[in-house]
C-alpha cells in the first residue's frame, strides 16, 4: 500500500453507519475493513492511499476541527453545536441527504398564548414575575440554543443540560420548553408539545466535510475532489 | 509553569491589601464566600448570556456546581445565610478569584482566572447617601491603590423606571418596555411595532379566540380559557398555570383593540434615552423632556441632582464624568444607579471597576422582601496594568 495521503473518518455505528456504507457502495468506492474484523480503521478499493477511521459522530467533529482528519461525514447539528467558529475550522463538501433532523424550539402546545420566538420572551419576563426564576430550556444544543435565541432577544431563560427524553421534562416539570431534534413531528405531538412558527433553528443533514486545519499538501487535495465528485455522482 | 493567578502575584496582593485596608477603615467587613457555588441558584440569576462564559461541572454526587463567574451574588448569599430575613444593615468588603471563559482567547487584562476585589452593602434604608458613600469609597479605593488619571461613567435605571412609570399607557406595556431597557435594538423594535400599533398576529388562529375573552373579568376568562384547552385536546402540563396563560392572553387581546402608542409619547421615551454628556447638561436636558411633555419626574431628578451634589461636596472630581440615560451595565438585576471606573487609553480593559444598585437581587435569591443593595466590584488586574501603565 502506498503512503497515506487523506484520512477519511466515517461513523463506526448505528443508522449513520449503514447509510453512510450504502452512499460508499453506490459510489463504487469499495470501503472495506483492514485489519481484524473488530478494528477501527479501513480502506477504499478505488485508492491505496486514502485510510478511513471509522469514528463516533462527536469525535469525528473533533478529529476535523483539529484536522486529524482530511475529511469526515457526520450530521451538521453536531458540527455548528460543537465548533463555535464552524466557518473557519470545516467546509461543508457534499449535502448527503440522510440523517436529516430538524433542530426546533418546542413549547406546551397549552400554551396558547405563544406562537413565535418573539412571546416567549414576554413569557420569560411574567414567568420570572410569578414564580421568581427563569425559563429553563431542556436540550443538548447549548451553543446552538444560545446563539440563536441571542438572535431573537430572548435572554430570560436558562438551559439545563438533557441528554435523553428530552421532550418529556415539561410535563416532568424540569424545564418549561426544549430545544431537540425532531424528523416528523410525532414524538412531540405525543408529548403535547408544538414547535414554534419561527423555532426552526437548524434544518439538519449528514454531510461530508473538510478540515481546513488538515494537510492538503501532495495529493491530497486530488483525492479529496475525486472522492467528492464520486459521492455526488451516487447521490 | 505558574498558575494564572500567581502571575503578578506580589504585586496584586500589595494591591489587594490596599484596596481591602481602605474598604475595611469605611467600616466593611472582610468576608470570603465560597468559591465554588451552587450552579442553579447562581444562573438562574446571571442568565445564559454570563453562563455561556462560566465554567459549570457536575462532581461525583450529580450536583451541579460552577465556578463562581462575579462575586455579587456569593456575598448576597453569604448576606443570606446571616441574616435569613434580611433585616440588618450590613456592609462586606472582599478580594477574591473569579473565573470567566475568555471566548476571544485570554490577555493580561481579559485573564480567566482573575481577582475581584469589592464591596456590598445591604440594608441601608437611606439609599441616596448609601449611593453616595459606595461611589466615593470605590473611588478612594482606586485612588490609594495608585490611579490617578481616570473617568466615572453614570446611569440611573430609577429614572428610567420613574418616567414610565408616568406615563399614560397601560401597564402591561410599561412592563414591557422596563424589561427590554438592557436590549436598545429589542427596545426600540418594540417601541416602532407599538407606535405603529402593528398587531402582527391579528390573523392568526389565536386571535379568534382571544377576541371572545372577557377583558373585564380575569375569573371568567380563565374559565373560557380551561374550556377553549378542553375542547381542543390541550392538556395543561408544566409549570405556567392556567391563570399566568390567561393573563397572557388578556394582554394580547387588549393589544388587538388598543390604539397605538402616542406618537408624543414615544418621541419623549427616544429622546430620554437619548441623552447622555455631562451630569449638569444631562439633567437640564432631561428637565426640559419632562416639562415638555408636562411629566412630574421632580422626586427623581432631585435625587439625582442630590447625589451629583454630594460627589462634589465629597471631593470628588466630576468634570471628565459623564451620564448616559440608557447605560445599564448589561445586567438586569440592577434597579438604580450604575457607574463605571474606566481608563479610556487601555482600550480593551478600560472598565476598572463597576457597580451599581441591586434592590431586587436579594429577593430572588431567597429574602422575604426587596433589600435596599448597592455594590461596586474592582478588576484588580485591570487596575494593576492601569497603574503600571502611568508610571
Amino acid at each position: 500500500m502506498a503512503d497515506t495521503v487523506l484520512t477519511v473518518a466515517v461513523p463506526s455505528k448505528g443508522r449513520l453507519k449503514e447509510q453512510a456504507d450504502d452512499l460508499f457502495e453506490k459510489a463504487g468506492l469499495g470501503l472495506h475493513k483492514t485489519g481484524h474484523e473488530r478494528g477501527y480503521t479501513g480502506a477504499f478499493d478505488a485508492f491505496d492511499d486514502v485510510e478511513v477511521a471509522f469514528l463516533s459522530a462527536s469525535e469525528i467533529v473533533h478529529h476535523l476541527r483539529a484536522g486529524r482528519v482530511h475529511l469526515g461525514i457526520t450530521g451538521e447539528d453536531l458540527v455548528r453545536e460543537t465548533i463555535p467558529d464552524v466557518d473557519a475550522c470545516v467546509s461543508f463538501e457534499v449535502p448527503l441527504g440522510f440523517g436529516r433532523a430538524d433542530v426546533v424550539v418546542a413549547v406546551p402546545d397549552c400554551w396558547i398564548d405563544v406562537s413565535g420566538m418573539a412571546d416567549l420572551e414576554d413569557v420569560a419576563a411574567q414567568f420570572a414575575r410569578a414564580h421568581g426564576r427563569r425559563l429553563r430550556v431542556a436540550t443538548k444544543y447549548f451553543n446552538l440554543t444560545r446563539r440563536f435565541f441571542a438572535k431573537h432577544n430572548v435572554s430570560g431563560y436558562r438551559i439545563v443540560g438533557s441528554v435523553g427524553a428530552t421532550e418529556g421534562t415539561p410535563a416532568a416539570g424540569t424545564a418549561e420548553l426544549i430545544v431537540d431534534i425532531t424528523t416528523t413531528g410525532t414524538t412531540l405531538r405525543a408529548n403535547h408539545l408544538k414547535v414554534l412558527d419561527d423555532g426552526l433553528i437548524l434544518s439538519s443533514q449528514a454531510h461530508l466535510l473538510g478540515a481546513k486545519e488538515a494537510d492538503w499538501s501532495g495529493a491530497a487535495e486530488a483525492r479529496r475532489n475525486e472522492i467528492v465528485a464520486k459521492l455526488k455522482a451516487a447521490l | 509553569m505558574a498558575a494564572e493567578s500567581a502571575i503578578n502575584f506580589e504585586a496584586l496582593e500589595a494591591q489587594a491589601g490596599t484596596l481591602v485596608e481602605t474598604f475595611k477603615i469605611a467600616g466593611y467587613e472582610q468576608v470570603a464566600p465560597a468559591i465554588l457555588q451552587p450552579a442553579d441558584i447562581f444562573l438562574d440569576q446571571i442568565g445564559e448570556a454570563l453562563r455561556s462564559r462560566t465554567y459549570v461541572f457536575t462532581d461525583l454526587t450529580g450536583e451541579e456546581l460552577c465556578l463562581r463567574p462575579d462575586l455579587t451574588v456569593p456575598v448576597s448569599r453569604l448576606y443570606l445565610e446571616r441574616h435569613p430575613k434580611a433585616d440588618r444593615e450590613a456592609r462586606y468588603c472582599y478580594n477574591g478569584p473569579a473565573f470567566r471563559f475568555q471566548p476571544g482567547g485570554r490577555s493580561r487584562v481579559r485573564p480567566r482566572e482573575f481577582r475581584q476585589a469589592g464591596i456590598e452593602s445591604f440594608g441601608v434604608t437611606d439609599r441616596d447617601a448609601a449611593d453616595v458613600e459606595m461611589v466615593l469609597l470605590a473611588t478612594a479605593a482606586v485612588q490609594q491603590a495608585g490611579l490617578r488619571d481616570f473617568s466615572l461613567r453614570f446611569g440611573d435605571i430609577g429614572l428610567f423606571f420613574a418616567l414610565i412609570e408616568k406615563l399614560e399607557i397601560p401597564e402591561r406595556w410599561r412592563r414591557k418596555l422596563g424589561h427590554y431597557f438592557w436590549r436598545p435594538s429589542a427596545f426600540h423594535a418594540l417601541l416602532r411595532r407599538l407606535s405603529r400599533g402593528e398587531r402582527p398576529e391579528a390573523e392568526s388562529p389565536i386571535a379568534g379566540f382571544a377576541r371572545t375573552l372577557d377583558l373585564g373579568d380575569t375569573a371568567r376568562a380563565e374559565e373560557q380559557v380551561e374550556r377553549y384547552l378542553a375542547d381542543n385536546d390541550l392538556p395543561l402540563l408544566g409549570n405556567r398555570s392556567l391563570s399566568e396563560i390567561t393573563n397572557s392572553l388578556l394582554d394580547f387581546a387588549a393589544d388587538l383593540e388598543a390604539p397605538p402608542l402616542a406618537k408624543e409619547i414615544a418621541t419623549v421615551i427616544d429622546y430620554y434615552l437619548a441623552v447622555s454628556g455631562s451630569p449638569e447638561e444631562c439633567v437640564g436636558r432631561i428637565a426640559m423632556i419632562a416639562r415638555g411633555a408636562g411629566l412630574d419626574l421632580d422626586d427623581s431628578l432631585d435625587r439625582l441632582i442630590r447625589r451629583f451634589d454630594s460627589f462634589r461636596e465629597n471631593g470628588l472630581e466630576l468634570s471628565g464624568a459623564t451620564f448616559a440615560s440608557d447605560f445599564g451595565r448589561n445586567l438586569e438585576y440592577y434597579s438604580g444607579l450604575v457607574f463605571q471606573i474606566e481608563v479610556p487609553a487601555l482600550e480593551d480593559g478600560s472598565q476598572i471597576a463597576g457597580g451599581g444598585r441591586y434592590d431586587g437581587l436579594l429577593k430572588a435569591l431567597g429574602a422575604p422582601d426587596d433589600l435596599p443593595a448597592i455594590g461596586c466590584a474592582i478588576h484588580t488586574e485591570r487596575l494593576l496594568a492601569a497603574v503600571e501603565a502611568m508610571d
